[in-house]
């Protein structure tokens, strides 16, 4: 074998595993194997798929057998609901892949976190340090497995000390063809908010939290970063500049309706993929350490993130003034010949 | 315009660039002040857009110079080959030489409102108010209209398009800021906000409360600094007219960080309101942070103890929280300034408190005042009470070591001598004040 280094991406078939394998294809002194329960939309040059279910005991084998350095633990489904079945891949899943890296003597496992961990909560600081407790009680299940996942982590780098266990909380991410709740939420045309709150919210390009995946891959970073970009935007401006509709909501009328209405076949949750008090309290992550112990900086400010993410939802927008004008096209073409029909007669 | 279709009017636009009011003479389209105009086909001025404003130099006046620096204003119709440039300028050194020469005559004259002087003071207000560039404009646009006496009618267009100008300038911004295009710091403060709220505060500060300040020299021109204050009123206006008094009186108006109560965040608007302003959330992490920014940070840890003081208990310091404020400005290396707010007590008069009705609405506290909850909203308006507000020495921390901080002894000692410092000081003001409303 060559002196390659070996990296295991879990989850390729999702959207970050697929980024960050073909980001990871490209490096000259990795060789890339990539598995996950079903087989990735895009094919990725280069790098070596395995099909096959995270949560399967074999994983133990296979890590022995391909000597692998580093594992990047990307297997996660970011849905709203709380399910068994999420619960099982997500947390569970978790639990098991970093058992069988330190059965395997694996040096390194790298997972994607959010700063919600942190929570979204009324005496939050303005910036969040790594080392504040992550107080995400949300009903949200992405939120509330992150947070499990994040404390089962810090026990298990404790547990042991030689391996290099990185968490990277990511910020809210932006971009042109990312679809996480911040996206969702942005690329509505009317958008709920809260009545009288204009959290401070921070962001990130989705082609950063590439870039810092691979960052926390190449190099030895233990522990938890907080990754985003250093400008900060209030949420009610990042709505205007993306062009959103503004519905200010009375916000018990917004805990309300997630509470009682959820249960009824109207789901109100569908209009808020960020849970209410994420859209109430500021949560923003402090980006010192990112900057000192991690060593790296986002390429793309949050200004230019979201302006690439905007030029992009309007151009899906003029696909739509497209088939407008066809349509005008259309009628001008049957008035003209009914009256030359007309004259006909 | 106004044409009672009786008798035609002039057919001629007056300098004011307003449609001549006389009646026309027989058998003229003009009347006998504008018999000399050409035709109409010639006149160039019909062509002229309502509310435009501009000056006709090649038209009908000009400037001739008498002797002594004498100006007068030339007839009608004479054609004159002055440059432009030069023209303004004679004319703009006419206005100043009749405004100084109105008042060489009678020094002790106040010019009143609608004099030139005065109007000039109006309009430097308005000026002011617009940003640099826009004044220069604005200026320029002013200078030309203010030519001749200032009762002319092109002076109050002027005014009018000032005005006209400046609520263009408003609409522009609100139509930026529905676009997103506006700028806020990381702690979410937004001048422009600020900007649009300050009259309000301005008028808190001089008209109603009529706030004295002493010792503003002890607040640095840069660096950072921990502003400790005293807490009363009720509402926290105290905060506010520290700040206020911060931007009006001292020569860097610095703004003034204060750290609010963590019950505020909840709240719709006022959270909002309070971040725009460029406060930020009372907690440690925020305001060592803010320190290390070298920004001017304000504390008042009485916190909800000492404003929802019963008056009975008016300007008796509380106990002064945990000590932290003084552990942030041991970890940051900053002097601390002791305030004294006298006046803010007796804003409302606050008899009890009630448990009850406090936890019923999830206020901190409930007061049961004079005016409140009895006369409704009617009760939450402050006595405009006179207020002083005194900056002391500042207390230097730098002679200890950051790890000072966690020196309990040293903290709670500094905790005590602040408070004591604090309460001497309103021991001060009271001794001197006579009335609470007049001082």
């Amino acid at each position: 074998m060559s002196n390659k280094k070996v990296l295991l991406i879990t989850g390729v078939a999702n959207y970050w595993g697929g980024r960050l394998a073909s980001r990871m294809v490209k490096e000259a002194g990795f060789r890339v194997i990539g598995i996950d329960a079903r087989p990735p939309k895009v094919k990725v040059e280069g790098m070596d798929f395995v099909q096959a279910d995270v949560r399967n005991p074999a994983l133990v084998d296979l890590l022995r057998l391909e000597k692998v350095d580093a594992v990047c633990h990307l297997a996660f489904n970011e849905h709203r609901q709380r399910s068994e079945a999420d619960f099982d891949l997500n947390v569970m899943g978790a639990m098991k892949v970093f058992g069988a890296c330190a059965e395997a003597r694996v040096k390194k496992i790298v997972f994607k976190s959010s700063t919600k961990v942190y929570g979204a909560q009324a005496n939050n600081p303005a910036f969040l340090p790594e080392s504040w407790p992550l107080r995400g009680r949300s009903s949200y299940g992405y939120i509330r497995y992150r947070v499990e996942i994040e404390s089962f982590a810090s026990g298990f780098a404790k547990q042991f000390p030689d391996m290099t266990v990185t968490s990277l909380r990511v910020a809210n991410v932006v971009g042109p063809t990312h679809n996480g709740p911040f996206c969702r939420l942005l690329r509505s045309r009317v958008v709920p908010r809260l009545m009288g709150f204009n959290p401070i919210m921070q962001m990130i390009h989705e082609d950063d939290v590439v870039e810092g995946m691979a960052h926390a891959v190449m190099h030895d970073r233990p522990g938890a970063y907080n990754i985003g970009a250093a400008d900060l935007m209030p949420l009610v401006k990042i709505l205007r500049l993306a062009h959103c509709v503004d519905v200010p909501v009375l916000h018990p009328l917004a805990y309300w309706s997630m509470g009682v209405l959820n249960g009824t076949p109207l789901k109100t949750a569908q209009y808020f993929p960020l849970d209410v008090d994420y859209l109430r309290y500021r949560w923003v992550g402090d980006l010192a350490k990112m900057k000192q112990s991690f060593g790296w900086m986002p390429q793309h400010s949050a200004e230019e993130a979201l302006a690439e993410f905007v030029k992009n939802k309007q151009r899906s927008l003029r696909k739509h003034e497209e088939l407008a004008l066809d349509e005008q096209f259309l009628t001008e073409a049957i008035r003209q010949r009914r009256q030359a029909q007309a004259e006909e007669l | 315009m106004s044409d009672n279709g009786i008798r035609p009017r002039c057919e001629a636009i007056t300098r004011a660039g307003t449609q001549c009011k006389n009646y026309a003479a027989d058998g003229s389209l003009y009347c006998g002040v504008h018999q000399t105009l050409p035709e109409p086909e010639t006149v160039t001025e019909t062509a002229r857009p309502r509310g435009e404003i501009y000056i006709d130099v090649e038209g009908p006046s000009r400037v001739n110079q008498n002797g002594a620096g004498q100006y007068t204003l030339g007839i009608e119709n004479e054609h004159i080959e002055t440059p432009v440039e030069e023209f303004r300028r004679h004319l703009a050194k006419e206005v100043e030489a009749l405004v100084d020469r109105l008042q060489a005559v009678t020094p002790a004259f106040v010019p009143p409102p609608f004099t030139p002087k005065g109007i000039i003071e109006l309009v430097t207000q308005f000026i002011e108010r617009l940003p640099d560039e826009q004044s220069g404009t604005a200026l320029e646009k002013l200078q030309e209209l203010l030519t001749e006496e200032a009762f002319d009618p092109e002076f109050w267009q002027g005014l009018w398009f000032i005005i006209n100008y400046q609520l263009q300038m408003q609409v522009d911004m609100v139509k930026r800021r529905l676009t997103g295009d506006y700028v806020t710091d990381d702690w979410g403060y937004d001048p422009e906000f600020f900007d649009a709220l300050r009259p309000f505060f301005d008028f808190l500060y001089k008209y109603w409360f009529r706030v004295t300040v002493t010792g503003i020299n002890h607040i640095p021109d840069s660096g950072r600094a921990l502003i400790v204050s005293n807490h009363s009123g009720q509402l926290p206006f105290d905060g506010g007219m520290i700040m206020m008094s911060i931007l009006n009186e001292h020569p860097s108006q610095r703004l003034l960080r204060n750290l609010y109560a963590t019950w505020f965040p909840t709240l719709p608007f006022l959270s909002t309101m309070l971040e725009k302003i460029g406060q930020a959330m009372a907690s440690n992490e925020n305001g060592t942070r803010l320190l290390e920014q070298d920004e001017l940070v304000g504390v008042y840890p009485e916190g909800f103890k000492g404003v929802g003081k019963l008056f009975k208990d008016r300007y008796k310091l509380a106990r002064f929280g945990r000590g932290g404020f003084v552990k942030m400005a041991l970890e940051t290396q900053s002097p601390m300034i002791p305030v004294s707010v006298v006046g803010a007590e007796e804003t409302y008069v606050s008899l009890a408190k009630s448990d009850f009705l406090a936890r019923l609405t999830g206020f901190p506290y409930f007061p049961i005042s004079l005016r409140f909850p009895w006369l409704g909203l009617l009760g939450v308006i402050p006595f405009p009470t006179k207020w002083y507000i005194d900056f002391g020495e500042p207390i230097h921390t730098d002679e200890y070591e950051p790890a000072a901080a966690n020196n309990l002894v040293l903290v709670s000692q500094l905790t005590n001598q602040t408070r004591n410092v604090i309460q001497e000081m309103i021991n001060t003001r009271l001794a001197m004040r006579r009335n609470v409303f007049l001082g």
